[in-house]
Formats: C-alpha cells, sequence, structure tokens
C-alpha cells in the first residue's frame, strides 16, 4: 500500500507539469494578453500614465521576455527545489531548501500566497458544509427509495430529485434570492456576503442583551450560509441520491442479501450492514470528482451571494488575465482533482476488502 | 445480534462530552471579554460625543455669546463649509446615522496611488483632502485646507497659504512639510505611482515656505496647473515616511490610509480585502467648521445586480444606480417608490460616447481618412434615434468631446442630424456607388463598402444600440459587420491600432483636455489618438490652450478647437448618458448641483432626521 502511495504521489508531478504547461501556453495564445491598460479598470488612462505602468511591469514580472523563458521562470519559482535568484534577479545558485514562491498577482499587486491564503478557508467552510449535506440527504433519500421500490415516495423522489437535477443553478440562485431574501416575498435569509455588518459587534453565541435577543457572529454566519448552501448542494445530492438508489436496489437482490435474510438477520441488520457497504462503491468513485467540482461549482453561487471564495477568484484571474493568478488556481484544482482520487481510490480498500493495491 | 456498549464506548463518549462542553466554555469566556470590550466602547463614544459637542459649540460662538451677549459674533465658516454649514441649521437636522452603499465589485487595495480603480478613489475622497475644492454651485475653486492662493504672473509657480488648525486623524497638525513630502513621496522611483507621476511630472518642485506656506513651481506654463496643486491629496509625513525605507511594503500594502478628512479608518493600517467591506467612522478630530452629520459610511460588496436591488429593496443600502430600462420600469413600481426618491441628472463630468472611425491601418489609409466618408457616417448616425429606442431619452447627444454645459463649448453647434440625402451625396462625391446593384455601396475598384464595427460584448445597450445602427447604414448601402469582442481583446486591438471601427466612451472633467486622443504626437507612440487622425491646425491649438493659464483667452482656443473637430468628425460623437439613481428616503438635504446631485460631495451636506435613523453606534 505505501509503495502504491508513493508511487502515486511521484506520478502526480509530471501531470501537474503538463496542466501548469498546457494552461500556460494557452495564456500566452489567447488574445488580449496581459497588458498595463488590462490592470486597471476603465480607459481613460493618459499615453504618458499608460506607458510608465506597461514599464513598471514588464520590468517587474518580466513580461518583455520570451514565452518559455517567462514559463521556466515561474517554474523556478514554484519549485520547492532549484535556482536562487540574488537580488538583482540573477540565478546565483542551486539550493533544495529554497521553498516554493508562487509569485505576485498582476491585478492585486500582492503574493499569490496571500490572496489564496484569504480565499480558501471561505471555499473550505462552504464545502464542508455542503460536501456532508450532500451525502447525507443522497444516502437517507436513495435508500429509503430503494427500500420504497415502486411506492409512492419512491416516486416521488425520483421526480423531484430529476427535477432538482435539471434546474441550473444560476437560476435557482436568483430565484431563492427574490423569493427567500426579499421584501417584497419571504425576507427570511439575507442576500449577500457571508456575515452580517452586525455580526462584528456581536459576541459569538447567542445572547439576551438588555432583554433584546442578539443572534450572535455564529447564527447570523448559519443564517447566511443557509441559501449558498441550498444552491451549491442540491444538483449534487439530486444525482448522488439517484446514484445510491440503483446502487442499493442491485445490491439488495443480490444473492447473498438474500443469503442474509435467510439467515434470520433483521432487514435493518442486512440493509446497513451488508448491502449499504457494498453499495458505496459508485459513491466513492463520484466522491473523486466532486472535491474540485464543488471547487468550480462555486463559481457561480460565489458570484450571485458575493461570497469573496476561489470560485470568484478564479473568474476574476482569467477576465484580468492575470497569469500567476491562473496559473496557481489550475495547480491547485489540479492537486485537488488528483488527491480526490487517491481518496477515492484509497476509500475503495476500506469499503471493499477485496480490492487491494499491493 | 444484540447491541452493547463496550467500556471502550464509554470513554469515547465521555471523551466527546468533555472536549464538547470545554468548547462550549471558551465559547462563553470569549463572549464574556467580548461584551465587556462592548460595555468600555459604548462609554468611550458617549465621551467622543460630549466632546464633539463642545468643540462645536466653541467654534460656532454658542459659548462665547451666553457669556457676554454684547461681544457676539457670527460664526466664521469658511467659504467651503457654507452649504453644510446651511445644512446643519435644517430644521429637522440630527447627527447620527449611517450611510451605506455598495460596490459592485471586491476592492483590491484601499492604499492611496497604488490603487487604481474607482472604488477605491471613492473611499479615499472621505479620507483625503487636498487644498482646495470645487464650489458646487460656481465650479470656482475654494480654499479647503488652504486659506488663499497666488498664481505668479508667468503662471509658473502657485503659492498657498493654509490654514492653521488642520490635524489629521490622529491628532497630528497638517503642514506646509505634509504638502511637500507628499509630493517627494509620489515623485520617489521606488513607490509603486507610475501614473501619478505622469501628471506631477509637469512639477518643478514643492518647497514649504514656513509651517504654513507652500509653493509649487512648474517647469512650464500649464492650464490644469492650479488644480494639479490644489487637487493633490495631501498624506501626513509621520505615517508614510517609514516607506520610503521599505518600499515594497507599501507597493503590496492593502490598507494604509490616513489623512485629515471628515471619515477615518477604524485602524488606519490594518484593512485587508478579505474583510469584504470597507467602513469609515467618524473622525473625532475633524479640524472643519461643520462636522459630518453620518457616524459611519459603510461600502458593501454585492456583485450581482438582482442581489443588489433586492438589498436596496429591502432597505440594507442607500442608493441604488440604474440602468435606462430597469429604471423606467422600477418608477412603475409602488414599493420601490414608497422608500425612494429618485434622480435623473446629468453631471458635468458624464463622459461622452463614440464611434471612432480608424484612418490608417497597417502604414496605409483606410476608406475612414476622408473626411467626407465621416461626415457621411455621422449624417446616418441617427442618435437621436437611437437614444430615444436604446436609452429611453436618458441621455443628450453629444456634439464634440467637450460638454454641453461647459465653457468649452460654442453653444452655435448643433449635433450631426439624421440625413439620408446628404450622406449619398458626400459618398458619391468620393466615388461610391452602387455598381453591381447589390444594394451595397462599391468604390471606384468596385470594393464594397464594409466595415466591422468593433464593441464590448457585455454592454447590453451597446449590443442594442450597434444592431439598431447597422440596419442604418444598410439603407444608404454600408455594410457593418458588428464585432463583439472581450475588454481585454479590445484593449488590444485598441493599442495595435487593428480595427476598423469602434465604439467606446471617455469620461470627461470640468474642463476636458483632447490632447491625448486628438494630438498627432498621440498617434504615433502607444497614445490615445487610436485612430491615427491628424490635424496640423487642431494641433496647433491644442498645444497653445494647454500652455494657456489664464481661462479667458483659453477658452476661445477651445472653441476653435471644437469647430475643427466638429468638420473633421474624427468621430462620431454619439451621448453623454443621464444618471439615473434611487435614493432611499431617509437622506435628506439632497439637492441639485451643478457637480451633480450633492451626495457623497465634501463636505458632506446630507443627513438623517433623528427619527428616521437606523443605526445607533
Amino acid at each position: 500500500m505505501l509503495t502504491y502511495l508513493l508511487r502515486r504521489v511521484l506520478l502526480m508531478i509530471p501531470t501537474l507539469l503538463g496542466i501548469t504547461l498546457v494552461v500556460f501556453s494557452v495564456m500566452v495564445l489567447s488574445p488580449g494578453g496581459i497588458s498595463a491598460q488590462t490592470l486597471v479598470e476603465g480607459s481613460d488612462m493618459k499615453p504618458q500614465e499608460k506607458q510608465a505602468l506597461m514599464a513598471y511591469y514588464n520590468q517587474r514580472y518580466g513580461l518583455d521576455q520570451p514565452a518559455p523563458i517567462q514559463y521556466l521562470r515561474w517554474l523556478n519559482n514554484v519549485s520547492p527545489i532549484g535556482f536562487t535568484q540574488d537580488a538583482e534577479g540573477d540565478y546565483n545558485g542551486f539550493s533544495f531548501t529554497k521553498g516554493m514562491d508562487l509569485g505576485m498577482s498582476f491585478m492585486y499587486g500582492r503574493p499569490v500566497r496571500e490572496i489564496l491564503a484569504e480565499r480558501i478557508p471561505i471555499t473550505l467552510l462552504l464545502n464542508a458544509v455542503t460536501i456532508p449535506l450532500i451525502y447525507l440527504i443522497a444516502i437517507i433519500v436513495g435508500v429509503k427509495a430503494a427500500q420504497d421500490r415502486g411506492g409512492r415516495f419512491d416516486v416521488f423522489s425520483n421526480v423531484s430529485m430529476l427535477a432538482l437535477w435539471s434546474v441550473p443553478t444560476m437560476l435557482a440562485g436568483v430565484l431563492l434570492l427574490g423569493f427567500f431574501a426579499s421584501v417584497q416575498h419571504f425576507q427570511w435569509f439575507p442576500t449577500a456576503g457571508i456575515s452580517s455588518r452586525a455580526a462584528q459587534d456581536m459576541p459569538f453565541l447567542p445572547h439576551l442583551l438588555n432583554g433584546e435577543f442578539v443572534p450572535g457572529f455564529l447564527l447570523d454566519r448559519v443564517w447566511h450560509l443557509v441559501l449558498p448552501v441550498i444552491c451549491l448542494s442540491y444538483a449534487g445530492f439530486a444525482g448522488l441520491a439517484k446514484l445510491t438508489r440503483t446502487s442499493v436496489l442491485e445490491n439488495l437482490h443480490a444473492d447473498y442479501a438474500r443469503t442474509a435474510r435467510a439467515k434470520g438477520l433483521a432487514e435493518p441488520d442486512v440493509l446497513w450492514r451488508h448491502v449499504f457497504r457494498n453499495s458505496l462503491l459508485p459513491l466513492i468513485t463520484v466522491s473523486a470528482g466532486l472535491l474540485p467540482s464543488l471547487l468550480a461549482g462555486s463559481l457561480i453561487v460565489e458570484n450571485i451571494f458575493s461570497i469573496n471564495g476561489m470560485g470568484q477568484l478564479a473568474v476574476e484571474a482569467v477576465k484580468g488575465r492575470d497569469r500567476e493568478l491562473v496559473l496557481s488556481i489550475t495547480w491547485i484544482s489540479g492537486f485537488l482533482t488528483l488527491i480526490g482520487y487517491l481518496i477515492a481510490d484509497f476509500c475503495y480498500t476500506l469499503a471493499d476488502p477485496r480490492v487491494s493495491y499491493d | 445480534m444484540q447491541k452493547r456498549l463496550t467500556t471502550k464506548d464509554w470513554i469515547l463518549y465521555a471523551l466527546i462530552a468533555v472536549l464538547i462542553t470545554l468548547l462550549l466554555l471558551v465559547m462563553y469566556q470569549i463572549d464574556r471579554q467580548w461584551l465587556r470590550l462592548t460595555e468600555m466602547q459604548t462609554a468611550l463614544q458617549a465621551q467622543a460625543k460630549d466632546m464633539r459637542d463642545l468643540r462645536s459649540a466653541v467654534s460656532s460662538g454658542t459659548l462665547a455669546r451666553t457669556d457676554n451677549a454684547a461681544t457676539a459674533t457670527t460664526p466664521a465658516v469658511a467659504a467651503a463649509f457654507n452649504r453644510a454649514h446651511a445644512m446643519t441649521q435644517q430644521a429637522g437636522y440630527a447627527q447620527g446615522d449611517w450611510s451605506v452603499n455598495a460596490f459592485g465589485n471586491n476592492l483590491k487595495t484601499l492604499t492611496p496611488l497604488v490603487s487604481s480603480d474607482a472604488y477605491a478613489s471613492d473611499v479615499q475622497s472621505y479620507v483625503l483632502e487636498s487644498l482646495i475644492t470645487r464650489n458646487p454651485d460656481t465650479l470656482a475653486w475654494e480654499g479647503l485646507i488652504a486659506k488663499s492662493w497666488q498664481v505668479s504672473a508667468d503662471g509658473l509657480t502657485i503659492t498657498f497659504q493654509m490654514r492653521d488648525d488642520v490635524t489629521f486623524s490622529d491628532g497630528k497638525p497638517l503642514t506646509a512639510d505634509d504638502v511637500a513630502f507628499t509630493f517627494d513621496f509620489i515623485m520617489t522611483e521606488a513607490i509603486q505611482a507610475p501614473r501619478d507621476r505622469a501628471y506631477l511630472e509637469k512639477i518643478a518642485s514643492v518647497k514649504a515656505n514656513g509651517k504654513y506656506e507652500v509653493v509649487f513651481t512648474y517647469k512650464e506654463p500649464y492650464f490644469e496647473a492650479l488644480s494639479l496643486a490644489g487637487g493633490m491629496s495631501i498624506f501626513p509625513q509621520h505615517f508614510y515616511e517609514p516607506y520610503l525605507k521599505t518600499p515594497q511594503a507599501f507597493n503590496e500594502s492593502k490598507g494604509l490610509l490616513l489623512g485629515s478628512g471628515p471619515f477615518q479608518m477604524p485602524d488606519p493600517k490594518g484593512w485587508t480585502p478579505d474583510k469584504g467591506n470597507v467602513e469609515l467612522v467618524r473622525n473625532e478630530r475633524y479640524w472643519g467648521d461643520v462636522q459630518p452629520s453620518y457616524n459611519r459610511i459603510l461600502w458593501k460588496i454585492i456583485q450581482n445586480d438582482s442581489a443588489r436591488l433586492t438589498t436596496y429593496r429591502n432597505g440594507e443600502i442607500d442608493a441604488y444606480g440604474a440602468r435606462p430600462k430597469e429604471y423606467a420600469d422600477l418608477k412603475q413600481d409602488p414599493q420601490m417608490m414608497d422608500k425612494s426618491q429618485h434622480f435623473e441628472y446629468m453631471p458635468p463630468v458624464a463622459g461622452y460616447s463614440y464611434i471612432g472611425w480608424n484612418q490608417e491601418r497597417g502604414g496605409k489609409p483606410t476608406r475612414f481618412a476622408d473626411k467626407r466618408v465621416r461626415q457621411a457616417m455621422s449624417h446616418l448616425t441617427d442618435v437621436q434615434r437611437v437614444i430615444k429606442d436604446v436609452f429611453l431619452d436618458y441621455a443628450e447627444p453629444a456634439v464634440s468631446p467637450f460638454s454641453n454645459t461647459s465653457k468649452q463649448h460654442d453653444p452655435a453647434l448643433q449635433p450631426y442630424a439624421f440625413n439620408l440625402e446628404k450622406a449619398q451625396a458626400l459618398l458619391k462625391e468620393v466615388g461610391y456607388e452602387d455598381r453591381n446593384k447589390d444594394g451595397v455601396l462599391e468604390d471606384a475598384a468596385g470594393q464594397p463598402f464594409e466595415f466591422k464595427l468593433t464593441y464590448f460584448d457585455a454592454n447590453e445597450d451597446t449590443k442594442r444600440m450597434v444592431l439598431l445602427l447597422k440596419d442604418l447604414y444598410a439603407k444608404a448601402g454600408v455594410k457593418m459587420i458588428p464585432f463583439p469582442q472581450e475588454w481585454p481583446v479590445m484593449l488590444e486591438s485598441l493599442n495595435k491600432k487593428d480595427f476598423d471601427a469602434i465604439t467606446l466612451g471617455w469620461t470627461s472633467g470640468i474642463e476636458t483636455d483632447i490632447y491625448q486622443m486628438f494630438h498627432s504626437s498621440q498617434a504615433k507612440t502607444d497614445g490615445d489618438n487610436t485612430i491615427s487622425y491628424k490635424n496640423p491646425e487642431l494641433d496647433k491649438l491644442i498645444d497653445q490652450a494647454r500652455a494657456t493659464v489664464d481661462e479667458a483667452t483659453r477658452m476661445p482656443l477651445w472653441q476653435q478647437a471644437e469647430r475643427i473637430m466638429y468638420d473633421d468628425q474624427p468621430y462620431t460623437f454619439l451621448m453623454r448618458r443621464k444618471t439615473l439613481a434611487f435614493i432611499d428616503k431617509r437622506i435628506h438635504n439632497l439637492q441639485m448641483t451643478k457637480l451633480g446631485l450633492n451626495r457623497g460631495l465634501l463636505p458632506l451636506e446630507n443627513y438623517v432626521p433623528a427619527a428616521q435613523q437606523k443605526y445607533q453606534q
């Protein structure tokens, strides 16, 4: 198992290199390119300013060098081992401990690492709430539908899951906002952000202050997350519930399930101890793609609900042709995809003892 | 099978229970500290308010009057604060409440010079102040931090006498040294301010002459010399000077913002973009003759348009700017009208949109190099109809780069009217005829008159306008191919001058400088004369006007330049669009001035009557 893991991790290196090479080439070839004017909003910049800014960026980021050299320089910067630079930018030695440098974002004029450190926790928070929710609902609905095959619940859940699955996130987001956040209908939830301004002046837990109820930071955060999480999760659990249902159904009629029943096991034990475990395999396969897709999927939701997460950052970076940022984001999502597959493979061995990689 | 809890399970459960209890206890403890801090903060705020009341009582002379009625003097309020002072005399006037606004995009940094977007300068305008400011009624310059100023006869030196009672929000006095420092700071190569340096390069030196007098010396006469010197935001030397040693830290900073304005950052070094919102609090030490009414100014980040509208409807932001169609619809909406005041106005700095005809491509003149073709195109572009159909009359036709209300504009000039016959006659004169009877004009060589109109693909209104124009041009046998482009791609084709015709907009100022778009010298370089328009006569006038400091002699020069452009039609000037806004009824004393609506103009002239205030602190 350990050698297998090691092999897989080592294989990631060429894959990630390939990803960055492709992305870098696309960035270089795409029309528009990085220009000083792309970096500032609006077009009212005087020629002197424009030239000054252009010269400044060229000098600072080496944009005037040929593309392959720019790529190699970038690669050297991000690789944990490589050549070191002195203050003038000349290469003066080779080091195994120089550490990774993701570079500077053109648009933000700040280290990419810092920007990512700001944004990743927000996306993680969203996913940490969404992924368990997706699985919880999918498994409950899927298993119940399988048990009730052909029954009222089965038909109802089938239809509603299919309906949910086909609603585009963009539309759902706007509808949710329009109905559940607007004063014209039900103003139950907030319209934007992940916490309100007032939460800054609140204690963490709900309190009664001078006879007035204060929801507290925690409750406020939960309250803000409701609509985005619904938006992020419904398509996921709708698809997964269908998958769970099929897979559980298949196993419920398998020979081993009949044997277990014949042995006198109670039906819940048959279901949860034997059938469910075997039905997990397809769910695990899907989970491999879930992690990276949530990162990308939060793009729309983050935009509708004005949440400063990775999805939004990715859009901004591509729009602004911010090369370092785009490369870092693709690198991270590529890495997450690979890790997702690795975790899925590892989970197979847990769910099914017959699977082994030795 | 029967499940039984083993000892192992019990230990596990116990551990989890202990962990949860500990977590709850920690939260509780943190909350206790929090509540205590809130109490202290409330007490401090109450004290600050008392101080403020006392100070304004002293400065307005109320206290002196009670001592000795005989020596009562009229309160001395500087001219710049006259309008704000008039507001404080209104019946319902009260201090308090917050101004809440929305930004459509994330802010990248609030640090002045480094920031490049309009949002950041919006925030900075409440914090940083300059020597002089424009009077919203007369558009004349008035002293803010400067008491008075003299311009030398040759226009090369400007001397400002400054007020001696101005302090930054941290209590340190603002002196002439700070002004001189600001200039030196911006001109330091290592500081990321190439844009500001490009303007200020015209200044040879800024010297403090004593504690409250500062002298700007120019290298050459320049028509905007006064606004350049007087409009420069003043940075506190003690705050920004350390960054001269670590310029990188300044260039990469997110929120280094401290000034003498009526509002301040709660922590002048601590803001970061991940906070999302931007919040300014009242500067308790504000030196001005009138204290601002709001306690705080808050900007929320709301990217999605429909979310922004919903938030406005819910009463969580104070203003909503609408597009023409939306504005017309919302005006019929009772919920919206019930809570809003609505405004449609033309700010004097409203930019104009245009179609630029590229006159040179790949070193060769294009068909638009002939002035008659451009005139014909202007006659074919039915601006009135575009304004009526696309912008629902919320715009006015533009004659030239100069605003119709500006002194630079010659009122005798009328916008080009739609005139099919005239256009056809002009085109025939150049040699365009429909030789093969296919409905499209051909030139002498048999090449059809067709061109691509490049436009920004994300703007709905532009899209509709381009389609309308396509039909209009087709009437005269001119084939236009709409060519939507993404923003960076569009900028690239602009820089490479690689397009047939393009539609875009320019922002204007109170006085608009046309050097960068229309001077021949700007066609050669990376300049903004992207259509390669050259007219030596116009060049001479532009140069002359820019070097004329005296307004009375300068304005006729601009008008002469305008007439040349009117005849040449390097651009087909389209229109200036009105600002359409809904503002919460809570906000009082909204007035129309020559600078537009007085919301957000400093010194602040809006307030919320005590009964309608929403936010306490």
